[in-house]
């Protein structure tokens, strides 16, 4: 009874939160939405060329790469983290870019999750697509870069599917962008990591609100990719 | 058919578990980072035949799951909250069983010249070179129980507005990573010695941080074991709560907390019945309860 | 010299020989047509000579020039290649039909004229803006078949084109392909429609089980066909 209640008092103060526009939620929240959105956009325009070269050539351990990649699809936050942590950190060889604990790292980290997300979702596109397309555009003489566009415009419904996972990945997580960001109040703390947060210290129901207005958030950016995919998915 | 059933019965035998009678603590992260739960399990497993685990938490959350009737005993170091926790009836005895001091720790070469024997002294230096932009200061920001200590130095220094000040950090983490924090930025911060001298034991020079105030007695934390209200939550295993305070304030107990070193450290000082020593007031009456527990239970 | 000439081509697929040494010549400005029971490697011969696939051994030269990996795509642009699934891109008919006229560099202006031609060969000017994969079969095979008109290949092949259309859209198809004939393109028609080989074509090989059975001008090959095999596929009696 009293975990509904806390459930309760969790979706009011969700919605007080909201209303009252709190500057500090405010930014958090803003903070949120700006690293999760560049790390997918920077995860994006790496992944998908990347995808692209990998599953239009064939070469040898193809396979292999592939695997990898599907593998790193899965790979947990917190050890994203703490390698970029290791890179980042004054003794580590990116030492010199001073940007640990700053948004900028933790949309490094958050884009290295990302990256293989855009990046396999990519490959498996292009493969699911009909052998004969690819046969079809060389017979016709389509050259490099115009084959690439055909099938790129071919895939799209699959990379907004890409972009959805990867945003959604991004936004979720906690484990990289608490060790690279330092969920230092008013700079680098985020949805995540002020839930954590609140988790610790006991009040559950302000964490339960935070975790409202990020379904909501995510909820929003989801119906709006959705909707784009909707309008451009295939006749076929 | 009948690989799957036995499947099937290795699962639940794994989810129920074996039968072992298990006390859960609820307890800080200072306490099980340092290692010291993991070095007291076997002692008091062997004495008293129920198996130990504790739930690593930030102090509030430690409250929140002992209030929730999800752990069996809390060992914590707030005292204000303890003392609000028994009064408000979730907790029946709090007993302080052992304390550890805080250190302040800044960049290398102490840039602020902040260090002296006084913390008053010390956090007075680093908050006005703080102030004149050539200090840095990482608080926990997370409402622990070292986080409540800062908060009193603080307020017993006269300063007040710091929270929204430039050279004021607040990290909203957990003790390492707050340590961590100040030394890649060259800040100064407060630390438990265990958790500071354990992360300068596994990271050596790359954590750019050192003493600059220890000693004084308003650095010292105390620790308590509080028994929780088994009229609220009867499923409390009131019985092995009560011997963990027991195996805690034993004289085998204080001495295995006495010995326990990190990095070649003592971090932890048995204090069971003496807590006037340091400066806080006399148990008497607590302890006298402690001790008519401890012999009723070695007459039956 | 033969437009297009092949010398004991040879292609296995996973231990299964689908072309046992083909040898035949194909002349410019002809139209002729191979036909066969399905698995003959009817599909497979015209890939080869597309520059799709190599072949194991043997060669194929194309205006006497020989076909390798390096020069297939520079020999592929002047050939058209009709698949019998045709695959269209997600773009309205116009510009599936431009598509293969803007691959060649060819400035807007002119590519204008040139798909309006061709789509008024295949009697497909009013669908124009639709999307192309809207159309049903019929109309999608007219738009694979304008979209290799219309940058004016000199050899066409086309694998079954017809199979499974009706009659009006088979009448079209036809009447495109005699006129490219009548242009001097050489036409190189993959079907099991015996009737429809007769109906156009002016020369008839037979392939069966990879291998060229028969090939005759067609009126010979219905009326006087030299093995016995070739009757009894006319009339329909090959137990394959």
């Amino acid at each position: 009874m009293e975990g509904i209640g806390i459930f309760l008092e969790g979706i009011s103060k969700a919605f007080g939160l909201i209303l009252s526009s709190d500057p500090e939620i405010l930014r958090i929240t803003v903070l949120s939405l700006e690293v999760s959105m560049v790390a997918t956009l920077v995860g994006a325009a790496l992944g998908m060329p990347l995808g692209f070269l990998i599953s239009s050539r064939s070469f040898h351990g193809r396979s292999l790469v592939v695997a990898i990649i599907n593998t790193f699809m899965g790979v947990p936050p917190v050890v994203v983290g703490l390698v970029v942590y290791l890179l980042l950190s004054s003794s580590g060889p990116l030492g010199f870019l001073r940007i640990l604990y700053t948004p900028q790292a933790m949309i490094l980290a958050q884009a290295l999750l990302t990256f293989p997300v855009v990046c396999g979702l990519t490959i498996s596109s292009i493969l699911a697509l009909d052998p004969s397309l690819k046969e079809t555009l060389k017979s016709l003489s389509a050259p490099r870069l115009w084959e690439a566009a055909i099938l790129l415009k071919e895939i799209r419904v699959g990379l907004i599917t890409a972009l959805i996972a990867a945003f959604g990945a991004a936004i979720s997580e906690v484990g990289a962008i608490m060790m690279v960001g330092g969920n230092i109040l008013g700079y680098t703390r985020a949805l995540t990591t002020a839930i954590m947060l609140y988790t610790n210290t006991g009040e559950f129901a302000l964490a339960i609100a935070l975790g409202i207005i990020l379904l909501i958030l995510s909820f929003a950016v989801n119906l709006t990719l959705t909707i784009i995919q909707m309008k451009y998915r295939k006749r076929r | 058919m009948a690989s799957a059933g036995v499947i099937l019965v290795v699962l639940a035998a794994a989810f129920f578990g074996a039968h072992t009678e298990k006390v859960i603590v609820a307890t800080t992260t200072s306490t099980s980072d340092a290692g010291l739960m993991d070095y007291l399990k076997p002692y008091f497993e062997a004495q008293y035949g129920a198996s130990l685990s504790w739930l690593s938490l930030g102090s509030g959350q430690a409250f929140a799951v002992a209030s929730r009737g999800d752990a069996d005993v809390l060992l914590v170091h707030d005292r204000e909250r303890e003392e609000q926790f028994v009064s408000s009836g979730y907790g029946t005895l709090k007993v302080t069983v052992f304390y550890n001091d805080f250190v302040i720790v800044g960049p290398i070469g102490d840039p602020a010249k902040a260090s002296s024997h006084d913390v008053k002294i010390c956090l007075g230096r680093i908050a006005s070179a703080g102030k004149s932009g050539n200090a840095l200061f990482v608080s926990r920001g997370d409402d622990s129980g070292t986080h409540s200590l800062e908060k009193r130095l603080w307020s017993s220094l006269g300063i007040e507005d710091y929270e929204n000040s430039n050279w004021y950090i607040s990290a909203g983490s957990g003790m390492a990573a707050t340590l961590r924090l100040a030394g890649e930025i060259g800040a100064y911060t407060i630390a438990d010695r265990a958790t500071f001298f354990s992360l300068k034991g596994s990271m050596g020079s790359a954590l750019k941080l050192e003493v600059v105030c220890e000693g004084d007695t308003a650095l010292l934390n105390p620790y308590s074991v509080v028994l929780l209200n088994s009229s609220r939550h009867p499923q409390i295993r009131e019985d092995l709560a009560l011997d963990f305070l027991l195996f805690i304030s034993s004289h085998v107990g204080q001495q295995l907390i006495g010995s326990y070193t990190v990095s070649g450290q003592r971090v932890f000082f048995p204090i069971y019945g003496s807590t006037q020593s340091i400066g806080l007031p006399p148990e008497d009456e607590v302890v006298a309860i402690v001790e008519a527990l401890r012999s009723q239970g070695s007459g039956e | 010299m033969a437009h297009v000439a092949l010398r004991s081509v040879r292609k296995s697929y996973s231990e299964k020989e689908i072309l046992k040494g083909i040898s035949m010549d194909i002349q410019r400005g002809e139209l002729i047509s191979i036909v066969g029971p399905s698995g003959s490697g009817k599909t497979t011969l015209l890939r080869i000579i597309d520059g799709l696939v190599p072949p194991d051994s043997g060669e194929i030269r194309i205006d006497g020039n020989r076909l390798t990996k390096e020069n297939a795509p520079t020999i592929r642009a002047r050939v058209g290649m009709v698949f019998q699934k045709p695959l269209l891109f997600d773009a309205s008919v116009y510009d599936n039909v431009a598509l293969s006229l803007k691959f060649r560099g060819v400035p807007n202006d002119l590519i204008r004229k040139k798909v309006e031609e061709a789509l008024d060969l295949v009697k497909l000017k009013d669908l124009a803006k639709r999307n192309a994969l809207t159309l049903s079969g019929g109309e999608a095979q007219r738009v694979a078949l304008a979209r290799t008109l219309v940058y004016d290949p000199d050899l066409i092949l086309l694998d079954e084109p017809t199979a499974n259309l009706d009659p009006a859209n088979v009448q079209i198809i036809e009447r495109a392909l005699t006129k490219a004939n009548v242009e001097m393109k050489t036409v190189v028609l993959v079907t099991h429609n015996i009737f429809q080989a007769r109906r156009i074509a002016k020369r008839v090989a037979l392939l069966l089980d990879g291998a060229v059975i028969e090939i005759q001008d067609t009126e010979s090959f219905f009326n006087r066909p030299l093995d016995p095999r070739t009757r009894l596929f006319i009339d329909g009696d090959l137990v394959y």
